[in-house]
């Protein structure tokens, strides 16, 4: 990473990207691209100037217009930078996903990724080499802008520190956005089609992230680097702004984007280097202890970036924020959501192809490999990682007590609560896992819809049913669904019947797709 | 299962340990055994879908086994895939090459990749060049090269950090005649240098004249694997020789059906063949006895085997 410029496959995409013609060719586009956005920033300027100036006349404020016109040449300044840096932030990060996000895939699809894999660039270097290589075009033109944004940072009296900080923020944001753009690419095939759609679906969940910040988490608005550039950029300058907290203290914008940039940067980086240079078939996301680390960890930022005390509500169309007071209750609703993606997540991540899954099975019969193996099925994992999540929720409801307090019931149904979210997950994990078995193709994607129909025919029927009865509706949603995980009538460990029902139908579905699973991989091969 | 040159003093370079590697419910190789001496140009033959490529690509470590061990030069390919993939030069059937590059870029970037040493790269980029026959596209684009040039560069980039074993995965696709027969040279040259080679092909004319040694792949088992002759020793005890005589001549068969060495007969007029087990003094005896009993003997010679025979009399062409 320290000598990137020696890095081979970061010289081959500057040769093929930043040939003396091309390189020729962007400077004029970006340098027309900026005096037009200069051009706009001045014509905009002049005109509110010429309506205050009518505004002054008409009212006899010709203090007002005075006033403006000593910041007139140093707004239009602001302005321009404030633009420059905004379109650099969006180029630089939708070029970097969408680049990105077709890199492996697109060898695949080109018949060039094995050669590559059987060169002796380690994992991590052509994670670097590709991570900064395949963006390399919009980095020149961030560097074709950078003249123009320091002239404007000038123009405007800006403060070094707010510039260099922008300008750390839009690189972070690129990198982080195009690591993800790079581990999407190495789940996929092809770079079409699916591939395509999901980069400019993150993209747009990264700028809509920086709605997160009016929620319970503010923090994880970080995420979107527009959380960490407008402050930067002076562009929303209204008091009482959301801020990011840390287990209630303060952070800067810029300070919250680095951790978890870093932080979940580096899980995708653990996921790369140990995939990249594997056949695509023999891909698994994480070793089951490093699953287990990663849903700790993601449980573990659940309770850091959780902010107690605002809640948004809307007055005539305008979003508020007041303070509020939550009760364990609350926490332990969201921490069994997070739960049900994490679990979900970790599930996904540790599902194991066929072929191994024969091989720990014929060991399994020989006695030399145990049921928490590497190459098992995942569900003893998720087991674990539910207590470590439920471990995790008492010490975060003990962290928070001095804010929510503290109800020892709470642990007990919270517990009822994780395991119907467990049951649930693994009955849908272990089916996507059979569906791996199966000759369909794209198993991975079919058995989420799969699932996805089975859940939508759920809520359906218990829509149907709830016109006639609706006790019994929520009963068979409760058989049928884990909406019982947020059912307020678990208290302690007293469950309704219709909850235990729905366990004790996951357990069944779980026993018969373990048995129909090690039936199928113990069948000899043809 | 057979291991060729099991006894020899030489280097073994390829060993492949029982291999196997399943694909749901196919076995696409089985308990896959063969080792393969240093300079070796070794011929993997057999019908699509045999297990070829399959083995090819668990030698070079893109597919990881199910089961059995590789090893490169002594280097297990699974658990040090870094230390071997420096001994292995990989090209498969179908690939592509990045076509935005310019030929010496490419070989180029692959040298760096193979952490060669700055200062012998354009060297060895010039020697790659010539060596593939591709000196006036030096500075050209990539994109602007035919196929065939394009199976020279990926042959190039192949041999460009001076790999000790190439593993091609049917090389000569899409070459023409001329580029068929300068492949064949180039191969000859490694194998001079002390290159092994490891090919594999369906197009049995495509091996034949160069290949030391050849194994037959059938349903993802080896059916028979060794140097070529002594395949073919092997599986013909007996010399098949054809004789051509003048017509009016003394009758062949009496003379023929005399020597306890000589079987499957089968004359006609003025042409026959039959086979003969005897040493070589006792076949000129034969030719001998057969001039003195008054046959006008136009032409006497023994008939080799080419490759293609053998894989025609050994192969059940079965495939998967």
């Amino acid at each position: 990473m320290l000598r990137f410029w020696r890095n081979p496959e970061f010289v081959r995409h500057c040769r093929a990207e930043l040939r003396r013609n091309r390189a020729l060719a962007v400077l004029p586009v970006v340098l027309v691209i900026g005096a037009l956005i200069g051009l706009g920033c001045w014509a905009s300027r002049a005109s509110e100037l010429e309506a205050v100036r009518r505004w002054a006349t008409q009212f006899h404020r010709e203090d007002h217009l005075a006033q403006f016109q000593t910041t007139y040449v140093r707004d239009i300044w602001r302005l321009f930078y404030r633009w420059l840096m905004l379109v650099q932030a969006g180029v630089l990060s939708f070029w970097s996903l969408l680049a990105c996000a077709q890199s492996v895939s697109g060898e695949r699809e080109r018949k060039t990724w094995d050669f590559q894999r059987t060169t002796r660039l380690t994992p991590g270097e052509l994670l670097v080499g590709k991570l900064l290589g395949e963006p390399v075009l919009a980095y020149f033109m961030v560097i074709c802008c950078f003249p123009m944004a320091l002239a404007a940072a000038i123009g405007g009296k800006l403060r070094v520190s707010d510039f260099v900080s922008a300008y750390a923020m839009i690189m972070m944001g690129a990198l982080f956005i195009g690591l993800v753009g790079l581990w999407l690419s190495s789940l996929l095939e092809s770079r079409r089609g699916f591939g395509l759609l999901a980069a400019i679906g993150l993209f747009v969940l990264f700028v809509i992230s920086y709605n997160v910040r009016m929620s319970n988490y503010p923090g994880l608005a970080a995420f979107s680097p527009l959380a960490g550039l407008l402050p930067l950029l002076q562009v929303d300058t209204a008091p009482n702004q959301p801020i990011a907290t840390i287990f209630g203290q303060k952070v800067p914008w810029l300070v919250a984007s680095l951790l978890l940039y870093v932080t979940f940067g580096a899980w995708l980086v653990v996921m790369l280097v140990r995939n990249l240079k594997r056949d695509y078939e023999g891909m698994r996301l994480l070793t089951r202890w490093q699953a287990l680390g990663c849903a700790a960890f993601v449980n573990f930022v659940v309770y850091a970036a959780f902010h107690p005390r605002s809640e948004t509500f809307w007055v005539q169309g305008d979003m508020m924020t007041r303070p509020t007071a939550p009760t364990p209750q609350d926490l332990v609703k969201l921490v069994v959501v997070f739960n049900t993606v994490i679990l979900f997540g970790i599930g996904l991540a540790t599902l194991v192809p066929y072929e191994r899954l024969k091989v720990w099975s014929r060991r399994r019969a020989e006695g030399k490999a145990s049921l928490l193996a590497e190459e098992g099925l995942a569900w003893p994992w998720l087991a674990l990682s539910a207590v470590i999540a439920y471990a995790l929720l008492v010490w975060g409801l003990l962290a928070w007590r001095s804010v929510l307090g503290f109800e020892r019931n709470v642990l007990s149904a919270s517990a009822l609560q994780l395991l119907t979210v467990l049951l649930f997950v693994t009955g849908d994990v272990i089916f996507i896992q059979w569906c791996r078995l199966t000759r369909m193709r794209a198993p991975l994607l079919k058995g989420v819809l799969y699932l996805g129909l089975y859940y939508a025919t759920a809520i359906v029927l218990t829509i149907v049913v709830s016109l006639g009865s609706q006790p019994f509706a929520e009963a068979l949603s409760a058989v049928l669904t884990p909406v019982a995980a947020f059912d307020d009538r678990i208290v302690s460990f007293r469950a309704p019947l219709s909850v235990g029902l729905g366990w004790a139908l996951q357990c069944v579905f779980i026993g018969i797709m373990i048995a129909v699973i090690t039936r199928r991989v113990q069948r000899p091969a043809n | 299962m057979p291991i060729i040159a099991a006894q020899q003093q030489i280097e073994t370079v390829i060993e492949l340990n029982n291999l196997s590697k399943e694909f749901d419910d196919l076995t696409a190789v089985s308990d896959l055994t063969v080792s393969i001496p240093s300079g070796e140009i070794y011929g993997l033959i057999g019908p699509n879908g045999a297990g070829k490529t399959t083995t090819i690509r668990m030698a070079c470590g893109l597919l990881a086994p199910t089961q059995g061990e590789v090893r490169i030069a002594g280097i297990d390919v699974v658990q040090q895939p870094d230390q071997a993939q420096q001994y292995v030069g990989y090209l498969s059937d179908f690939f592509s090459v990045y076509e935005d590059l310019k030929v010496w870029e490419y070989l180029d970037y692959f040298a760096h990749a193979y952490k060669m040493q700055d200062a012998e790269i354009a060297g060895r980029i010039t020697e790659v060049i010539g060596q593939v026959g591709l000196e006036v596209k030096r500075d050209a684009l990539i994109r602007g090269l035919s196929r065939g040039m394009k199976q020279r560069l990926g042959i190039g980039r192949a041999i460009i950090h001076r790999p000790k074993v190439l593993l091609l995965d049917e090389p000569a696709s899409g070459l023409d005649p001329k580029a068929r027969f300068d492949l064949r040279n180039l191969l000859r040259g490694l194998r001079d240098q002390g290159t092994t080679v490891l090919i594999s092909s369906h197009i049995l004319t495509e091996l034949e004249g160069f290949c030391t040694s050849i194994g037959i792949m059938e349903k993802g088992q080896l059916v028979r694997s060794g140097r070529i002759a002594e395949v073919t020793a092997a599986e013909n005890p007996a010399r098949m020789i054809r004789l051509r005589w003048m017509e009016n001549s003394a009758p062949v068969a009496p003379l023929l059906s005399a020597s306890s060495e000589v079987s499957g007969v089968s004359l006609d007029s003025v042409e026959g063949r039959f086979h003969f087990s005897g040493t070589d003094a006792e076949l000129a005896q034969l030719l001998a006895g057969l001039i003195a009993g008054g046959v006008q003997v136009l032409s006497f010679a023994e008939s080799k085997q080419t490759v293609e025979d053998l894989y025609m009399k050994l192969s059940r062409h079965e495939v998967m």
